[in-house]
């Protein structure tokens, strides 16, 4: 863990115990540091629609179980494995896949990373990486769910490899193995060699 | 100085697994290998961008989640274990009679100590048994057999 996260965990130690004791401000608190990735979560496996509802469900399931937390993972592990439990019990709810994708499919265009020129601040530049950014989408959707689900998780929701092993419960090096896979096929797929 | 990343070296840059030191000082001077691990940052990013600016207003959710809080956390009562004090028990047994076997000196047999054997007794009374011809297997052999025997084991 780097210096600032364990920071931060640390901080979030001494709001979660007064949290544990029922005081609402400390876990105010709380969710001002880590709504934004319990949101990111929750859009990565229900989707935009449903994200903010299934997001405050999670952050509201944490607070009334608050008093399981026992400090064996980080708080926020512990938060995200909430936010991810919730999802597929909503999942399972909807009887939907596992990974709802809302978005319109975009055009598998082939070769898009080799066309996105190095300032893509111009109007061509920004269509260029629109493009790509479709097709990466289009091709994070043909990967296997778990590795789906470890690459989401990597890059939107920003977790670190150590956490998105504790969170979904497998071994920190399945995490790499899968996420190596994963970019490996997103960037032959979007032509990253050609 | 290697030539230029593998395949594979790129992939694992990407995706910010442990590099060699090797690779991570050919990427800060190689701009063709650094641009192949930009490109495909730059995307990601830009999918980033894209989620972040769906995100809800933080302030409103904070408040939405704050309305919806019990007054109190659940408090929920500790599973009993009760075979916990058992195992604790069994083990701190064990551990003694362990201790003890290691720190029991080994007997040690005084020589000037007598037996309280009577060992002249019992060898005096197998001594008779043997000389009982009645014992199955241990008849005396024939005489005759004997000097046999003992003949041409002298001649």
């Amino acid at each position: 863990m780097d210096p600032s996260r364990k920071d931060l965990s640390q901080a979030d130690d001494a709001l979660v115990l007064r949290a544990q004791n029922g005081d609402h401000d400390a876990f105010g608190e709380l969710v001002n540091r880590h709504q934004r990735r319990v949101w990111m979560v929750c859009r990565q496996y229900v989707g935009l629609a449903e994200a903010d509802a299934v997001a405050q469900d999670s952050l509201v399931k944490a607070f009334t179980r608050i008093g399981d937390f026992d400090r064996r993972a980080a708080f926020s592990t512990w938060l995200t494995r909430i936010a991810i439990n919730t999802c597929l019990d909503e999942l399972r709810r909807r009887r939907r896949e596992a990974i709802v994708d809302d978005e319109s499919e975009g055009d598998d265009e082939l070769g898009l990373l080799d066309r996105v020129p190095d300032d893509a601040a111009g109007p061509e530049g920004r269509s260029m990486q629109k493009q790509a950014v479709a097709s990466l989408l289009a091709q994070e959707k043909k990967l296997p769910p778990r590795q789906r689900e470890i690459f989401r998780l990597r890059f939107y929701a920003e977790m670190e490899l150590e956490e998105i092993a504790s969170a979904l419960d497998v071994h920190v090096g399945t995490v790499k193995t899968q996420l190596h896979r994963a970019v490996h096929k997103l960037r032959e797929e979007l032509g990253a060699y050609r | 100085m290697k030539s230029h990343l593998e395949e594979h070296e790129i992939t694992a840059a990407v995706a910010g697994l442990e590099l060699e030191a090797a690779v991570e000082e050919h990427l800060g001077s190689c701009v063709s290998c650094r641009r192949q691990v930009f490109a495909m940052r730059e995307v990601i990013d830009a999918r980033l961008e894209d989620l972040e600016a769906e995100a809800p207003d933080w302030e409103r959710q904070r408040q939405e989640i704050m309305l919806q809080l019990p007054a109190t956390p659940i408090a929920r009562p500790k599973r009993r274990l009760w075979t916990r004090p058992l195992l604790a028990v069994a083990a701190v047994l064990v551990a003694a009679i362990g201790l003890r076997a290691l720190w029991e000196p080994a007997p040690v047999v005084d020589p000037g100590v007598v037996s309280e054997l009577p060992v002249e007794q019992i060898l005096a009374e197998v001594d008779a048994m043997l000389a009982d011809d009645s014992i199955p297997g241990f008849e005396l052999l024939d005489q005759g057999m004997d000097d046999a025997i003992f003949d041409n084991g002298t001649s």
